[in-house]
């Protein structure tokens, strides 16, 4: 795994997609932060709020290539004819998305330093807002290595993660939406109006308890909640895996 | 050593392999023949574990390529149609990667590649990118990266492709050095190639095994009889004649008459010296002299043409 990890991270300043992602993010934070600043608000929290808007940019950037370039370049022949199991390949290119993160992070951290030598305070919510940014790369790039991981085209892998995490962001909008048009329905079909309203409470909130940003919102007002950390781990799990299981099976089924 | 028993593989209805066996004896070199899209690289994927078979058994040293794979696949070197090279690498960075996939203890890492890179010839470019490379080049780093971990088996498919002739020339020579101690496998479409390098010769095709045995025996099965070419000055017809007449030679065809003839003369048996030395004094007394007098083997061109044909 730690081989994998070592080629993919080092690859994204051997090509220019780890560069084009820490420019976009150190850009667009720096830009909050200015915008922040400028106002006399210091709130690190809001800044890193706001930046979770921009998985759904950087996600694909840095996840496309994952598999569908070692596809398209045959190198992925070398996980599959090489002593060690496809699921540590997965976690290996997984961690290594992580941890250009994690230097992509190293601006915020240099504002978080800026506002405490400015008389702000680093709070426990910025810190919260910390910790859940991390947990949410997590869900999010596990998206975008399934995304890859289906296609040999990396503008086609692109594509499909932009989409999916576009999902996920919105999902409480979607979730109102069909409560809204289940309601409706019911009102045709001449259903009581506590009925309607019922119906439509319990399917916005079944649908709202995917959304990973409502689930993490408390963190930035210092409140820590296990369950919303264990709720994007298990998914990002999850997405790694069907994505080991996609791998695999693709030597079963070739054309 | 690889045993491979009644391999069959579908891709959807289609059947690419249609029960493939064969064995692959230690320091042997197989050689590997077939027309395009008769199953040569799905046979060596599937041997590698890179793709898996409808049914059917890979053996490698003993341990199954779906039970055991990590002990198998140790075994293994692989070299496919397509070097699985990372443009974006050097050439050393990428051995070093091959190195820590394959699992080269640390400290003997650095020699390992240095013996590895001047094996193949590639220890002038072990800085450079390997997308700066030449195609030969590049070839080469597969093979190298194929080399890594010191694999009993090698399994090589078209390993020549792209090579200027010096270095279709050095990677025979490697090959045939590596199967001092190895066991290989070498697809090729260069049918020449084969018959210099290979001990046997496995014909596949349309997903069977067409033909398996070593060069010489495929030849002499597949004519029964042994093919003479004489050039010489003097009229071809007549001379026709005169060799008709010496015993032991069933036909004598005209390839080419004029100021210098040229006569292909099929023997019934393998043509002893006794046949040859009559052709000579007969040519003698007749006073045409002898320019060119060489036995004409089929090649395996042509065995593989009226294998694949048939």
């Amino acid at each position: 795994m730690y081989a994998i990890f070592k080629r993919e991270f080092l690859s994204y300043f051997r090509t220019p997609v780890g560069y084009v992602a820490m420019a976009i993010f150190t850009f667009i934070s720096g830009f909050i932060f200015y915008t922040l600043f400028s106002r006399g608000i210091v709130s690190i929290s809001e800044e890193i709020i706001s930046l979770r808007s921009l998985f759904v940019v950087i996600v694909p950037i840095i996840t496309m290539g994952m598999f569908a370039e070692d596809r398209k370049r045959g190198t992925d022949v070398l996980y599959f004819t090489t002593p060690g199991d496809l699921f540590s390949v997965v976690c290996g290119k997984f961690f290594a998305a992580i941890a250009l993160c994690l230097v992509m992070f190293i601006n915020v951290f240099i504002h978080m330093i800026v506002v405490s030598l400015c008389g702000g305070r680093v709070g426990i919510g910025a810190w919260g807002s910390v910790i859940v940014f991390f947990f949410l790369a997590a869900l999010f790039i596990s998206i975008g290595l399934l995304a890859s991981v289906l296609t040999d085209n990396q503008i086609i892998s692109a594509i499909v993660s932009f989409l999916l995490i576009l999902v996920t962001q919105l999902i409480s909008a979607i979730g109102a939406y069909f409560g809204t048009a289940a309601s409706t329905l019911m009102s045709y079909m001449g259903m009581n109006v506590s009925s309607r309203n019922n119906a439509q409470k319990s399917i916005t909130n079944a649908i709202s308890w995917f959304d990973p940003f409502a689930k993490t919102s408390d963190f930035g007002d210092g409140i820590f909640s296990v369950s919303a950390l264990v709720f994007c781990i298990s998914f990002a799990i999850f997405f790694l895996y069907l994505t080991f299981r996609i791998l695999e099976k693709k030597r079963w089924s070739q054309k | 050593m690889i045993e491979i028993k009644n391999l069959v593989k579908h891709y959807g209805d289609k059947q690419a392999l249609k029960g493939i066996s064969f064995t692959v004896k230690d320091n042997e070199v197989l050689g590997f023949l077939g027309p395009n899209g008769a199953g040569k690289s799905t046979t060596m994927n599937i041997i590698t574990g890179y793709l898996s078979s409808t049914s059917g058994m890979v053996k490698i040293n003993g341990h199954d390529i779906l039970e055991q794979p990590d002990l198998a696949k140790k075994d293994i070197g692989y070299l496919p149609e397509q070097p699985p090279l990372y443009l974006d690498m050097t050439v050393e960075e990428y051995l070093t990667f091959m190195c820590e996939l394959k699992g080269v203890a640390k400290k003997d890492r650095k020699e390992h590649i240095e013996t590895i890179a001047k094996m193949v010839g590639i220890e002038a470019v072990t800085g450079r990118l390997i997308g700066n490379l030449s195609k030969g080049y590049k070839q080469r780093v597969g093979i190298a990266q194929a080399l890594v971990g010191d694999p009993p088996i090698l399994i090589l498919d078209e390993p020549t492709v792209g090579l200027d002739p010096n270095q279709i020339i050095g990677i025979r020579k490697l090959i045939k050095d590596l199967s001092k101690n190895h066991s290989v496998i070498v697809s090729s479409h260069i049918l020449s190639e084969i018959q210099e390098i290979a001990d046997r010769v496995v014909i596949i095709h349309k997903g069977k095994i067409a033909a398996i045995d070593t060069v010489k025996d495929l030849s002499q099965r597949l004519t029964g009889s042994t093919k003479l070419l004489l050039s010489f000055k003097g009229p071809a017809k007549d001379a026709v004649n005169r060799l008709t007449m010496i015993q032991g030679i069933t036909d004598v065809t005209i390839r080419n008459s004029g100021n210098l003839s040229e006569v292909e003369i099929t023997t019934a048996k393998v043509a002893g010296d006794e046949i040859r030395a009559a052709i000579f004094f007969m040519m003698a007394k007749s006073g045409w002299p002898i320019l060119e007098f060489r036995s004409l083997d089929p090649t395996l061109e042509e065995v593989f043409l009226s294998i694949t044909a048939g």
